[in-house]
């Protein structure tokens, strides 16, 4: 088996440190062939037959080299976890602070809005707005991180609408997304 | 296993970790022939499990789902090889961004246009988005790609381009088209350009702050 040394970014990537889009673009393919093949490696147990101590001796000094990298499997799964736990935002390789963005929709008669986008892995109940006293107006203040957003308002748990303050593009099923770049 | 697998692995046992089931077992599994291809023709798979969480999100039946998810593979396709005619390769963010563009409505030709106006890949991807939002403000995509064009050929900041879409909004809401509003902007970004930082503010420090739709 030929041995690989990475670069020390794409190793930071495995190392759930840094996600794929804060790799340099000249490093990007390398970091997302590391993490092909680093998951490739096959888990199942093997029967090892009866070695002779000095071939078990050379095995555990070539394992002690290993053993960082034989923690990559589950290093890279924890990143990947770490990747889509966090929102897609390219733009987060740029150092531009995050961007408070205040959100507001006239929703009469409803009795509970919330906000789901890219930003909270479209998660209805994952950022309620406000209702500004007792009228039809919700509120609710983000930081958001710069880059693209899309999202959409959510009325009562069920109903998903536009922010028809925004610009919209086709959702894919049939519904709109609103959209703010930042 | 392999990579996609471990992919799908992870979102799927991601979700419980956020309280929440982000997609099923059979969308995963789309996801996870989807992902594995596009990641082999170096697209991005971002906006294909994003789009996964989406449809989930909404109730979405699989089989729309699935077709979605083709939908936004093949829109990124499309970005990929138009960036490619325009000079860029192998840059997944704007790929994505491409994508995105193509969604809102603009065509690979309009990409390709963009890509060729010399400036670096992150400047492209950031005019990628804005094209992308004017023309989801109803800015034709003909008109889109002329503002957006001048805009980088004369290297504005990317905080300039970020604030066309407000500054578009803002002349729509003085009674103009998204059309007019994007020509006027053109023709003042063209005329600023051929005076030659003489009478205009030099590129990224014009008096224009972005404009957030919801600041």
């Amino acid at each position: 088996m030929s041995e690989r040394e990475f670069h020390p970014e794409v190793k930071r990537l495995l190392d759930g440190e840094i996600t794929i889009a804060d790799l340099p673009l000249e490093l990007r393919a390398e970091g997302e062939e590391a993490l092909r093949l680093l998951a490739a490696v096959d888990r199942t147990s093997v029967a090892v037959p009866a070695v002779t101590w000095r071939v078990m001796a050379a095995l555990e000094r070539r394992r002690r080299r290993l053993v960082p990298w034989l923690l990559v499997p589950a290093l890279a799964a924890a990143a990947l976890v770490l990747w889509i736990a966090r929102p897609w935002t390219p733009e987060r390789v740029a150092s531009r602070a995050p961007v408070t963005v205040r959100f507001v929709l006239v929703a009469p008669g409803a009795q509970r809005v919330s906000l789901a986008g890219t930003f909270n892995h479209w998660d209805p109940r994952a950022t309620p707005l406000v209702r500004a006293g007792s009228g039809d107006l919700w509120t609710a203040t983000l930081s958001l991180s710069p880059g693209q957003h899309q999202y959409a308002f959510v009325i009562d748990g069920t109903r998903w609408i536009p922010d028809p303050t925004a610009p919209a593009i086709d959702d894919g099923f049939g519904r709109h997304n609103s959209v703010l770049t930042l | 296993m392999r990579f996609s697998s471990a992919l799908a692995f992870a979102l799927v046992f991601a979700a419980p970790l956020a309280g929440q089931q982000r997609f099923t077992g059979r969308i995963a599994a789309v996801v996870d022939s989807l992902g594995a291809a596009a990641a082999a023709r170096g697209l991005p798979i971002d906006p294909v499990i994003e789009k996964a969480i989406e449809g989930s999100a909404k109730g979405i039946s699989v089989e729309r789902v699935t077709a979605a998810l083709r939908a936004v593979v093949d829109q990124l396709d499309t970005a990929a090889a138009s960036l490619r005619d325009g000079g860029i390769s192998g840059d997944t963010i704007a790929i994505a961004a491409g994508g995105f563009a193509i969604t809102a409505g603009l065509h690979g030709r309009d990409i390709t246009d963009l890509a060729r106006t010399g400036r670096p890949a992150a400047d492209v991807t950031v005019g990628l988005r804005v094209a992308g939002t004017l023309t989801a403000l109803g800015v034709p995509p003909s008109e889109t790609v002329k503002l957006v064009s001048v805009e980088l050929r004369s290297g504005r900041a990317p905080a300039d381009l970020l604030a066309l879409p407000g500054r578009v909004q803002a002349d729509v809401a003085h009674g103009a088209t998204p059309a007019q509003a994007a020509a006027g902007l053109a023709r003042a970004a063209a005329a600023q350009g051929n005076a030659g930082g003489r009478n205009g503010a030099p590129p990224g420090k014009g008096g224009h702050p972005p404009h957030p739709p919801h600041p």
